[in-house]
């Protein structure tokens, strides 16, 4: 191989093995910031989807009732805020924004908070249809042995509600990985910046961004087999064992 | 005269313009097994949900152990973990096997430590002959076995009052026969029933006590002896005059 490639091939693989530690280092913020943001993400998003599948009783007294619809307009305030702006211009306004009001927050974690908010506000609404999802009776037959209205959530519709949301948080998860890329305007250096960098010195961008696809795209795989692991081990097995020590008891 | 339970009084119910129950007015005595009859629409099921307080009445008043039963949460709780019930559509919990099914009240309303919890969930099991299939889920059951787990899983609560909403509607023939023959040795051992059925030759041979409901009223409230054979509403020999037809 002489010192200058002479074709795109060869200029990828030129790209990639001269900014390895680039790109390298560019890998890690991006998972770190949408591993970490989307993690949180779903945390919160569960936090306020509950909230927000939570009836308001005429039947309560007044400043219970009253807590309650102040909390669930902020979720729904939120929400609509969080899907209603694009994440890049989220972007912005939180990091300048919080540096002008005296944070010194570093771009990362500002990307990071940036993602959970963005994630939570989509989760939410996810968790709200996986609530939905399940029959009321299941939630009537836990009521019926005197279990709380949160006790019936928390052990018995939400682990069926996550199970049939598992899908719908892999796509969010997998869309993550890829939108921390527009985090390069307040100047988190992940991927797409890391790409930008490294196709700037030789004028080779194409090739440049030919490298990170390949590696979203490696990552996006990885990422999905998890979650499609996630949801075997978290599927209703179709056989199970006769417990024969009781059998002499069957009608 | 035994001890009373459950007292009724003027228990009302609607649903917007819709008035479902008017003026119910009974109670329910210790070792009490009454089938309440009347065709869709009647308001049985409605009264069932109401005594249980999955419906809140829109009026009246419902005692238990002759004190009112009060709208705190906490307080309606309790009174349901000891007013267990038994639906039309099962109900298990799908994410858990039937033993889970059967220790999930017991561990979380009644605090009983695993072990307790363990051998309640097997003995009642046994009772309705479904201990062999602890380890199933409840996708993997038929119907009839499925109401089976979950008369056990009422049980397992040890209630004063069992109360069972068509508790046969969604099954076949043969399966509302092993449902039927569960029902019949609870009652044997004196359990408190309250229970919504169609089952006319069920209600005629166990319950001590028929309640016929037409258009949200209980119309008649008498033995079966005499309901069977002497109904003194217009809609009662109505609705039993297709019965003995059929």
């Amino acid at each position: 191989m002489t010192n200058t490639p002479t074709n795109s091939f060869e200029w990828v693989l030129f790209i990639a093995k001269k900014y390895s530690d680039l790109f390298l280092r560019g890998t890690w913020l991006t998972m770190l910031v949408s591993v970490s943001g989307t993690l949180l993400g779903f945390i919160l998003g569960y936090a306020v989807g509950i909230v927000q599948d939570t009836a308001v009783n005429k039947e309560d007294n007044p400043v219970k009732r009253g807590i309650l619809l102040f909390f669930k307009g902020i979720c729904t305030l939120y929400v609509e805020l969080f899907r209603g702006t694009p994440m890049i211009v989220q972007a912005m306004i939180v990091f300048y924004g919080l540096r002008q009001a005296g944070f010194e927050i570093d771009p990362i974690s500002a990307g990071i908070l940036v993602t959970l908010l963005n994630t939570g506000a989509y989760m939410a609404e996810t968790v709200r249809a996986g609530i939905k999802s399940i029959d009321a009776g299941q939630r009537e037959g836990a009521l019926a042995l005197g279990m709380s209205p949160i006790s019936a959530m928390f052990h018995i519709i939400l682990p069926q509600a996550f199970k049939n949301i598992v899908p719908e948080m892999a796509n969010m998860f997998l869309t993550n990985l890829k939108m921390t890329s527009v985090l390069n305007v307040i100047g988190v250096q992940e991927l797409f910046l890391q790409a930008k960098t490294a196709g700037g010195t030789y004028y080779k961008y194409l090739e440049s961004y030919l490298v990170i696809a390949l590696i979203y795209l490696v990552l996006c795989f990885v990422f999905s087999r998890v979650f499609a692991l996630i949801e075997k081990k978290t599927a209703v097995r179709k056989d199970y064992v006769l417990a024969v020590e009781y059998m002499e008891n069957t009608q | 005269m035994s001890e009373e339970i459950i007292r009724v009084e003027e228990l009302g119910k609607s649903f917007g313009e819709h008035q479902v129950l008017r003026k119910i007015d009974f109670s329910v005595n210790k070792g009490d097994i009454i089938c309440i009859l009347g065709s869709s629409g009647s308001g049985k099921s409605t009264m069932l949900r109401c005594i249980n307080q999955l419906e809140t009445q829109s009026c009246g008043k419902i005692f238990f152990h002759g004190s009112e039963l009060g709208k705190k949460q906490k307080e309606i709780n309790e009174y349901r973990s000891k007013v267990g019930m038994v639906f039309q559509s099962f109900n298990l919990f799908n994410n858990m096997t039937v033993l889970k099914n059967c220790m999930e009240g017991t561990q979380k309303v009644l605090h009983l430590p695993k072990k307790e919890a363990f051998e309640r969930a097997i003995e009642n099991l046994k009772a309705v002959g479904m201990a062999p299939f602890i380890n199933a889920y409840p996708s993997q059951l038929s119907g009839g076995q499925k109401q089976r787990v979950a008369i056990a899983r009422g049980l397992c609560m040890q209630p004063e009052v069992l109360l069972f909403d068509e508790p046969t509607s969604a099954l076949d023939p043969e399966m509302v026969g092993d449902v039927l023959n569960v029902m019949k040795e609870l009652a044997k051992k004196d359990l408190t029933m309250l229970i919504v059925t169609h089952e006319m030759d069920f209600a005629r041979d166990v319950s001590n006590r028929v309640l016929f409901m037409d258009k949200g009223y209980i119309v008649e409230d008498a033995p079966p002896q005499k309901f069977f054979s002497a109904p003194e509403h217009p809609r009662a020999k109505e609705f039993l005059s297709r019965f003995i037809a059929g």
